[in-house]
């Protein structure tokens, strides 16, 4: 069996807060084959945002190992890290994140900025990845001049700026109307058709549609689908049980 | 990313925030404005005075006197017959005396040119002149031409010979009719050249006992030249043959005076090139003699304007520090504010350096148009300040009725290139401690930031 191109082994994270510890990982290993589109499904709070972040580099494990490609992302320097977070991923966000001061296309061209790409050619490179996601005709509109969903697709663009292997989304649906909810679906299902390989964290069970592969997380811990469903239905059943309460 | 990438990114992001920009910047404006108009004013001054120095005494001329030894004092009385008074002078012993051999010896320096010796006359008293009476110290120069002293004629000649005299640009001034009374009019200065001065020396023969008897001779002189404006002594002063005043004071003295033994009392070196003119008075000092330059004076000048100009621009340096304190709270506010837009451009790839140089960049940025503003600002307030002061004191001067003084507030190039640098790094420097935290920020950590 050849190398996944994603491995994540004995991933733990803890946070501190005042005093208490919280393991949002408790020991996850997770494969990610190259070319794949992997579905991160899970409640609220179970650590898939901090999985997502430290496969993207954007936080680091506090044990265990993530290598990427040949790159062992823990074992990274800072300025190696920042590297692999612009040549190696495409980060999209729930909440979009653009510069609301900035136009559409100039959102898209950021990243190139850091890449050492000419103004022109970032701006000509934008306008293309605007056009991809069917914004052509709003490059030059601030982000509260469009929509969610407008500003969404802005941000899958601008994800594709320095032409990434590996798209990841937390959950990019999330704050989306269904039907704009499913634009985004097809779009990132089209970028993984591409050639690439997609990480999409959502509660949105339509997602799976796409999916070559779906992993299940309850309290920083992976899980088969069987226990995933049993640990729902108890979870229904408190919820139950308290409005019986009432 | 690229220096002029990074320049681009840093003045779109300033032009982004124009208002609280402005605002800041103003802080720095109001400092380095204030540097530049009191440094200018520190070098205005500098300048006006030098101005007025250059005039003191040419800067390739040591004036020496004999030395005065510390042990074995012996005593040299002079008899002054002006008013009677009796001058002591300390000489001691092994005192090193201006004598001939003195002079060649010193002629033989190198880096001296001539070496001309000066003698008072003593024993002067009053000139007159057709009515008129006047005053002026009587020199004897040890030179046929005195144009060897730097000095250019204003009419005739400045050529002495026995019974001439070449006088001072002044002295004509100095001429005044005593039968006036208080009030009335002055009449104009005398032409004196081509006329004759008569001087009424004067000295008192002591007999011992506090009473004595005066004695008075009627001196003559023909003046021959009138000397330019020099701005020195030269100005106020008669200058005749050194043999003349040799003459006036053997008879002041009541004894022959012996050049060879008493030496001159006073002796003119002239250097060729100025920069040795103060090791050259430096030599003449270690041989034992008194020796000076204007140079030690328009040194020591300078070093007290150079206090005056470091105080003035240490005001300056305060209120530039003040925004300084500005910037640093403008920058913290901005990371604070910005932190999400921060956690984004780590995110999609910047490195820490690359945010470390884009919030230094504003905070230089924001130094930098302050400190454009400033020095733009101080300039024209020197020019305004200039313009009022002039009117000033040219009215102030028309009233006394003497040339009008120059004290002008002067900027140079080098202030306002300084000024401009010194705001860019004030702002460079109060950005540093946010521009590092801004850096350092975990990415996760920058993006939830609320
Ligand atoms: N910066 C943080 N400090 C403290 N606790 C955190 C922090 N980030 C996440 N957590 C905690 O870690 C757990 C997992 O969070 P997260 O990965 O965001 O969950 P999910 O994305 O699955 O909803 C949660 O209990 C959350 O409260
Ligand atoms: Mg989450």
């Amino acid at each position: 069996m050849p190398t996944p191109f994603a491995r994540m082994t004995g991933l733990f994270k803890t946070y501190n807060l005042g005093g208490a510890t919280i393991q949002a990982l408790n020991g996850v290993d997770m494969d990610i084959e190259a070319g794949s589109f992997s579905v991160i499904m899970g409640p609220s709070g179970s650590g898939k945002s901090t999985l997502l972040h430290l496969l993207g580099g954007l936080d680091r494990p506090t044990n265990g190992r993530i290598e990427v490609g040949a790159q062992m992302l823990d074992k990274l320097d800072e300025n190696a890290l920042a590297i692999y977070r612009r040549k190696t991923v495409g980060f999209i966000f729930q909440s979009f994140n653009l510069l609301p001061t900035m136009t559409a296309v100039d959102n898209v061209a950021l990243p190139m900025r850091f890449a050492r790409v000419s103004r022109r050619e970032r701006h000509e490179q934008a306008l293309k990845l605007l056009d991809k996601v069917g914004l052509a005709d709003r490059a030059y509109h601030k982000p509260t001049q469009l929509s969610g969903g407008q500003q969404q697709r802005v941000a899958v663009a601008r994800s594709l700026a320095n032409d990434p292997q590996l798209i990841l989304a937390d959950e990019p649906t999330g704050n989306l109307d269904l039907s704009s909810g499913a634009s985004i679906m097809r779009l990132l299902s089209e970028l993984h058709k591409s050639g690439r390989t997609v990480v999409v964290v959502t509660h949105d069970a339509r997602m799976t549609r796409y999916a070559t592969q779906t992993v299940h997380i309850i309290d920083g811990q992976v899980v088969t689908e069987a226990e995933y469903e049993a640990v729902l239905a108890s979870l229904d059943e408190e919820m139950g049980e308290e409005e019986e309460e009432q | 990313m690229t220096f002029a990438e990074l320049l681009s990114t840093v003045f779109e992001n300033l032009g982004r925030r124009k208002g609280r920009v402005t605002l800041t910047a103003m802080g720095v404006v109001i400092g380095t404005a204030s540097v530049v108009v009191l440094v200018s004013l520190g070098i205005g001054l500098q300048r006006s005075t030098t101005e007025q120095m250059g005039a003191i005494g040419s800067l390739t001329q040591i004036q020496v006197y004999p030395g005065s030894g510390d042990s074995g004092p012996g005593m040299v009385v002079m008899k002054s017959a002006g008013g009677g008074s009796v001058s002591v002078s300390n000489v001691p012993s092994d005192q090193k005396l201006l004598t001939d051999v003195a002079l060649r010896e010193l002629a033989e320096l190198p880096g001296v040119t001539a070496v001309i010796p000066q003698e008072y006359a003593q024993g002067g008293g009053m000139f007159s002149f057709e009515g008129l009476e006047g005053w002026g110290n009587t020199v004897g120069i040890g030179v046929k031409d005195m144009s060897v002293l730097g000095l250019t004629a204003e009419a005739g000649t400045l050529e002495l010979s026995h019974g001439t005299a070449v006088i001072g640009h002044y002295v004509p001034r100095n001429f005044f009719d005593p039968r006036q009374r208080m009030g009335q009019e002055q009449p104009e200065p005398p032409d004196l050249l081509g006329k004759q001065l008569t001087q009424t020396l004067e000295k008192w023969t002591d007999d011992g006992s506090g009473g004595g008897e005066s004695t008075r001779k009627m001196l003559q002189f023909r003046v021959v030249g009138i000397i330019a404006e020099s701005g020195g002594e030269y100005d106020y002063s008669i200058h005749i043959p050194l043999a003349d005043v040799t003459a006036i004071n053997e008879w002041a003295l009541g004894r022959r005076i012996s050049r060879a033994k008493e030496g001159y009392s006073s002796a003119i070196v002239q250097v060729a090139d100025v920069n040795q003119a103060l090791d050259i008075t430096a030599q003449i000092t270690e041989m034992g003699y008194q020796a000076y330059t204007p140079q030690q004076f328009i040194q020591g000048l300078n070093s007290v304007f150079l206090i005056i100009q470091a105080v003035f621009g240490g005001i300056g340096a305060i209120s530039l520090l003040v925004a300084a304190i500005g910037i640093a709270n403008t920058m913290t506010m901005a990371i604070l504010e910005r932190t999400r837009e921060i956690g984004l451009l780590k995110a999609i790839g910047a490195t820490n350096q690359d945010v470390l140089s884009i919030f230094l960049g504003e905070a230089a940025g924001i130094g930098f148009i302050g400190g454009l503003g400033g020095v733009l600002i101080g300039w024209l307030g020197g020019q305004i300040i200039n313009v009022l002061l002039m009117a000033y004191m040219v009215g102030q001067a028309t009233e006394g009725g003497g040339p009008p003084p120059s004290m002008t507030i002067y900027t140079p190039l080098w202030l306002s290139v300084f000024s401009l640098v010194f705001a860019t790094l004030v702002g460079l420097l109060s950005g540093l401690y946010p521009a590092m935290r801004a850096a350092t920020l975990v990415p996760v950590t920058a993006l939830k930031y609320e």
